[in-house]
């Protein structure tokens, strides 16, 4: 390449950099949404900005505890969107920080799988605070090379096949409610147990924490550990058994019938929040629940959005990927709700692991 | 002509500590008055109480955290000093032209982050590790030693290493003031090797020591990442059960509490730290 066109390719490039963002800044209402990266990349929101004059500045979290943080700590009035977890939006609500969604500005909720239009979680008095955008299981995964059969929650309580050889994520709600699920603890009463209950549930923990590898903090940090062979069987969450099948190692993912957690995301729109940044939030969160996004999600995450817009638009593969090919696998789905007594499970966590 | 209570210098000095109170010490004062709240759900009691202090003294869980936390401070603080004094008297009183890259290359780890340290020693120390694979073509073992990675002895290995150089750099700072002149005094005078050691370099390196093993000792105590990540099922700290309490159960006072326990036990140290370096000091000048 001569120098010249070098210099020229090098300022256009400089140029389409610089002015990109200027013609976005240049749209007449800029919203400003605060979510996870991986649901807020270009390509998912291309279609969105092409036919809205609206743009979207991205503020992105690490953990849905910062989340709110970060709102209660004052910052719902700079934002205008937010993604907390369907058993989280309690605590916003109870803070005083969302306003209700008007349903009739998001046509495409009307699509929403029965599972979260049914769902008391986001709604206070019958209004929904925050609405279903996209869900997914948290599995056992398993190294299948490595185990004779599949697993189900028993293998962290029980036998001594795979001691030292297992890993349990360091989260106070997921372990309990697994916990819970071994000892036959009805949905109905997990979220709400007494001390007799919390006692017997300490006890199967200790016996949990025995067997353990480790406790994970990050997914990245799980799958170099099954990669490596550290850790066989672990209560997961999904990329784990793409990623390493995809590097030619045989995984398993189990769904035990004792059930399986559930998780989904909301978005929510912050109290403050009006006028035309409000249309345009709405806008977006119609956007998001829609056919072009879901799509994108379903191929990119890969990931389920919790309405059935994109569902047709999607091969078989792709449907039983992100779990909807057959809906049916939500009936055994224990959604993660919010513990009447959360600080005594996060106590009685912590002294497991102390222990 | 009258002068000004305060200096030029004062005045330029006034800023800086103005932003230290305001960027230091303030959010620690407000820690401290959320340690005497409640909560209830998320809303934030103000009503004063000492309940949040009560329950760390009445918790076997805290209790037992705390003393771990500075149980671990003092053991590494211990190897720290135990390898990095003979290192640092080497740098100091043996190296000449190449003092300056010795300095560099002890600081070399420094460089990378923490995580890259950390993954590093996962590396030498799992299943299909250095260290283990090693040990099975030596013979020694058979099949892989899985009590070497995920363990109390990974995580002290990774502070040691990790924390060492700011042990070496105290000592070797003490060492350069060192006088030879004072060793070949005691010398003459008939000391033998061991009460030279003892009653003449020990006592004015006694400074580098206490400096070195303070930082050693904070920076251990207030690390969570290398438990968490090479500890395994037992690598719970007390500063990750502050991180749950603030973030997972929105218990903010409760987390303050704690966080103030282990300030003020810090400080206890700290003022034990500057009692020492004040009495050896005293030493040094009656030397």
């Amino acid at each position: 390449m001569l120098r010249r066109d070098f210099i020229k390719t090098a300022m256009a490039g400089t140029a389409l950099g610089v002015l990109g963002p200027a013609a976005r800044a240049n749209a007449s209402t800029d919203i400003l949404w605060m979510t996870w990266e991986n649901l807020a990349k270009d390509d998912y929101l291309a279609a969105f900005l092409d036919r809205h004059d609206i743009s979207i500045t991205k503020t992105f979290i690490g953990t849905d505890d910062e989340q709110f943080a970060k709102l209660r700590a004052g910052g719902a009035s700079s934002v205008d969107l937010i993604t907390p977890g369907l058993d989280k939006v309690e605590y916003y609500t109870a803070s005083d920080l969302l306003q209700p969604i008007d349903f009739d500005k998001v046509p495409n909720a009307a699509l929403l799988y029965e599972t979260f239009n049914a769902t008391s979680l986001g709604k206070v008095d019958g209004e929904t605070y925050g609405i279903p955008f996209y869900w997914g299981i948290n599995p056992i995964v398993y190294r299948a090379d490595l185990m004779d059969e599949e697993p189900d929650w028993s293998v962290f309580f029980e036998g001594d096949a795979y001691n030292g050889k297992l890993a349990m994520r360091d989260y106070a709600l997921e372990g309990i409610m697994i916990a819970a699920m071994y000892l036959g603890i009805p949905e109905t009463e997990m979220f709400d147990m007494d001390d007799k209950q919390l006692a017997e549930i300490k006890k199967v923990l200790m016996i949990q924490k025995s067997k353990l590898r480790t406790y994970w903090n990050s997914i990245g940090d799980l799958t170099n550990l099954f990669a490596t062979g550290e850790v066989v069987c672990a209560f997961s969450w999904v990329p784990p058994y793409y990623d390493l099948k995809a590097k030619g190692i045989e995984m398993g993912m189990a769904k035990p019938k004792q059930g399986v957690i559930g998780w989904c995301d909301t978005i929510a729109v912050p109290k403050d929040v009006s006028g035309a940044r409000l249309d345009a939030t709405f806008e977006l969160i119609n956007y998001l629940l829609g056919p072009d996004y879901g799509k994108m999600l379903a191929v990119g995450g890969p990931y389920a959005q919790s309405t059935s817009a994109a569902r047709d638009l999607l091969s078989e593969e792709e449907q039983d990927k992100i779990f909807i090919k057959d809906l049916s696998v939500m009936d055994n789905f224990v959604w993660k709700q919010n513990p009447a007594r959360y600080n005594d499970w996060v106590a009685l966590w912590n002294e497991v692991k102390a222990s | 002509m009258r002068r000004s209570i305060l200096s030029v210098g004062d005045w330029l000095a006034l800023p800086v500590v103005a932003a230290l109170i305001a960027l230091c010490c303030a959010p620690l004062l407000i820690l401290l008055a959320y340690s005497f709240f409640q909560v209830d759900f998320v809303t934030i009691s103000y009503d004063l109480t000492l309940a949040n202090y009560a329950k760390i003294a009445g918790s076997e869980t805290y209790r037992g955290l705390i003393a771990r936390a500075f149980g671990s401070a003092f053991l590494v603080v211990t190897l720290t000093a135990v390898i990095g004094y003979p290192v640092a008297w080497f740098v100091a009183k043996r190296v000449h032209a190449a003092k300056s890259t010795l300095l560099t290359l002890l600081l070399v780890p420094l460089y990378s982050g923490d995580l890259i340290r950390i993954f590093a020693w996962r590396v030498l120390l799992g299943a299909e590790g250095a260290i283990n694979r090693s040990l099975m073509w030596l013979g020694v073992i058979d099949e892989p030693f899985s009590g070497l990675l995920f363990s109390p002895l990974a995580t002290h290995i990774a502070l040691t290493y990790n924390y060492l150089p700011f042990m070496v750099i105290g000592l070797w700072l003490a060492f350069e003031s060192l006088d030879d002149r004072w060793l070949e005094a005691a010398a003459d005078l008939g000391a033998p090797a061991p009460a030279r050691f003892l009653r003449v370099i020990l006592p004015l390196t006694v400074p580098g020591l206490v400096a070195g093993g303070l930082m050693v000792f904070v920076m251990v105590a207030g690390d969570y990442l290398t438990p968490q990540l090479l500890g395994g099922a037992s690598g719970i700290t007390i500063i990750s059960a502050i991180n749950d309490l603030f973030g997972t159960a929105f218990d903010w006072p409760l987390g303050s509490a704690i966080a103030w326990t282990m300030l003020s036990i810090l400080m206890v140290c700290f003022g034990l730290g500057a009692l020492a370096i004040r009495r050896s000091s005293l030493v040094a000048e009656d030397v």
